[in-house]
């Protein structure tokens, strides 16, 4: 296992050198991101199984927070991450505990309300620009403006913060944690019959899942240097980072990675061909996927690779289980 | 006592599924609660587990009041239960499913495997603990339903028709095992269909119909009170008029 990690850590690493060009630059620094926000989302939607559609808010409360404090006081945007990271804790906090008192479809249904909510309500406050939105520093003052030419720059900030937060997952999977909320996912009843405080452990995953979103959001407002209410907190945004766990495969470290490495280029090479009509096609695209997942296999691509590819590569039958007297 | 209900009623809107359940468990004893489909068995069971809240009277264990507490509280406090259907975790490890309940008690990684290991040793499912519970069967998720709960190292055991839907060879096995859980100190209510596990097990049973306790007291008596059998068999022959 350990192998595979480091491999894929030098291609990572290698990359930018390999795919030359400011076009692949760019679409690979957006895969590490949505591969950040996905990872992030994939702490709660995936382990703990509880799915969120409405993570958008917490993306958006890290894309917001650095815009605003160089909107507003020209201090830079470095500073606004963590102050977007305190905010989306507090939202979450705030939402989390009267929601998680929910279940299954009722959970999903009141994040898309909840985030469809503070989306209307940012749109219309000026403070945050309301519906034109907030602009970062044109060009760097310091280091901590985070304003750099090209997208390589962004692309190794982001994979730090990709690895740390990897890093955190590896360990809350092995972890009590992780064996609570794998619990809460497969049967909330039977989990919380066996001592795990089962709503405390849901809120635990969606502050870490948040904390890690906003992150994310305040990496993409470095770099694309502009926040409003349609790529801050739009519904696609929390869509995206479902499509991307859910394609790869959710509740898996790696699957996030995959999601974003295949579904981002596809989008971003749309854009490029279909120009602004293109978030439609992706609307009908991420569609299309829900429809194929759920009718053939909601474990992802790493679903099939294991318990299809593999098998069939292996050439034998799978051994025969032994039931249990 | 261990575990004592007072009075205790549950209804779903208006209709009284428990009517003014009184039940007393002393520490070390096997009591049986039997009764026909529908007798209320089940929502006895859930209300003196923490799965449902009495609409009235109260719930104590070992001291405690616990009518209103959440079921983990239950858990942590020493009373574990299985389910009717099991509750498997089917996409983790038969290991990780018990070590859930093991965390209970022992907080660090390691030390809940090591515990775990030692309840699947004792179920007999050691030998199959790194294989994905999905592949068990109906007898094998039975048995780890009983396994993950002693794994939180209760004093009170609540078991929910553990042992139906097994052939007799089956149950014979798994009247051994809960045989077993007895003698190493854990109190058992079982909820039960098959006569022949009540009687060969419990030491004291009452009987539910319409949600009220129409008999309680030994086996061997009790099954052939005339309450007892007409609720179950129906108005005997004999006595219906002409």
């Amino acid at each position: 296992m350990r192998w595979r990690w480091t491999l894929l850590a030098a291609a990572a690493l290698l990359a930018p050198l390999i795919l030359q060009g400011s076009f692949y630059h760019r679409v690979l620094a957006l895969v590490v991101l949505a591969a950040i926000s996905a990872s992030a989302w994939n702490i709660l939607g995936g382990y703990a199984g509880q799915i969120s559609f409405g993570h958008a808010m917490f993306f958006g409360a890290g894309a917001y927070m650095p815009a605003f404090v160089y909107a507003h006081w020209h201090a830079a945007p470095a500073l606004g991450l963590p102050l977007g990271v305190a905010v989306s804790l507090a939202i979450a906090v705030a939402i989390g505990v009267p929601t998680l008192r929910l279940q299954g479809h009722y959970f999903s249904m009141t994040t898309i309300a909840v985030a469809e909510l503070i989306r209307i309500l940012v749109s219309n406050w000026p403070p945050l620009g309301a519906a034109v939105g907030l602009q970062g520093p044109a060009t760097a003052r310091t280091v901590w403006d985070l304003t750099f030419r090209g997208s390589v720059t962004y692309y190794y900030i982001f994979l730090v913060a990709l690895a740390a937060l990897l890093g955190v997952t590896a360990w809350m999977e092995r972890s009590r944690m992780g064996y609570y909320l794998r619990a809460i996912r497969a049967g909330e009843r039977a989990a919380r019959s066996l001592g795990v405080p089962a709503r405390r452990y849901k809120l635990y995953a969606l502050m870490l899942s948040a904390a890690f979103t906003a992150v994310a959001g305040s990496l993409y407002v470095v770099m694309i240097g502009f926040i409003d209410p349609d790529s801050g907190l739009a519904v696609l945004i929390s869509v995206e980072m479902v499509m991307v766990t859910a394609l790869g495969g959710a509740g898996t470290l790696f699957g996030p990675l995959l999601g974003a490495a295949i579904l981002i280029p596809l989008e971003q090479t749309a854009n490029v061909l279909f120009g602004g009509s293109g978030t439609g096609f992706t609307f009908i695209f991420y569609g299309g996927i829900i429809i194929l997942l759920s009718l053939f296999e909601p474990g992802g691509l790493l679903a099939i690779w294991r318990d299809r590819v593999v098998p069939a590569l292996r050439r034998r039958p799978t051994p025969p289980v032994r039931h249990a007297a | 006592m261990l575990l004592e209900a007072r009075a205790v009623s549950k209804a779903f809107d208006g209709f009284l599924a428990v009517r003014g359940v009184n039940l007393e468990v002393a520490a070390g004893e096997i009591v049986g609660i039997i009764g026909p489909n529908g007798a209320g068995k089940s929502t006895l069971f859930n209300c003196l587990a923490g799965e449902a809240v009495p609409t009235a009277g109260r719930v104590r264990f070992d001291g405690a009041d616990v009518t209103a507490a959440p079921p983990e509280a239950h858990a942590r406090l020493g009373m574990a239960r299985t389910f009717q259907i099991p509750a498997t975790f089917t996409d983790v490890t038969i290991l990780d499913n018990v070590m859930v309940g093991a965390f209970l008690r022992h907080p660090g990684v390691a030390e809940a495997r090591e515990a775990a290991s030692r309840v699947l040793d004792f179920a007999g499912l050691a030998g199959v603990a790194h294989l994905r519970a999905a592949t068990l069967g109906t007898p094998g998720r039975k048995r780890l339903e009983i396994a993950r709960a002693l794994a939180t190292e209760p004093r009170l055991l609540l078991l929910d028709e553990a042992l139906a839907g097994l052939t007799p060879s089956e149950i014979r096995q798994a009247i051994e095992l809960v045989r077993e859980i007895h003698r190493r100190g854990v109190t058992l209510v079982i909820v039960e269909h098959v006569m022949e596990v009540i009687l060969a097990l419990a030491q004291r049973i009452i009987v539910l119909n319409h949600g009220e306790v129409i008999a309680s007291g030994a086996p061997d008596a009790v099954v052939n009170q005339p309450e007892v059998v007409e609720a179950y068999l129906g108005r005997s022959l004999t006595r219906r008029r002409p």
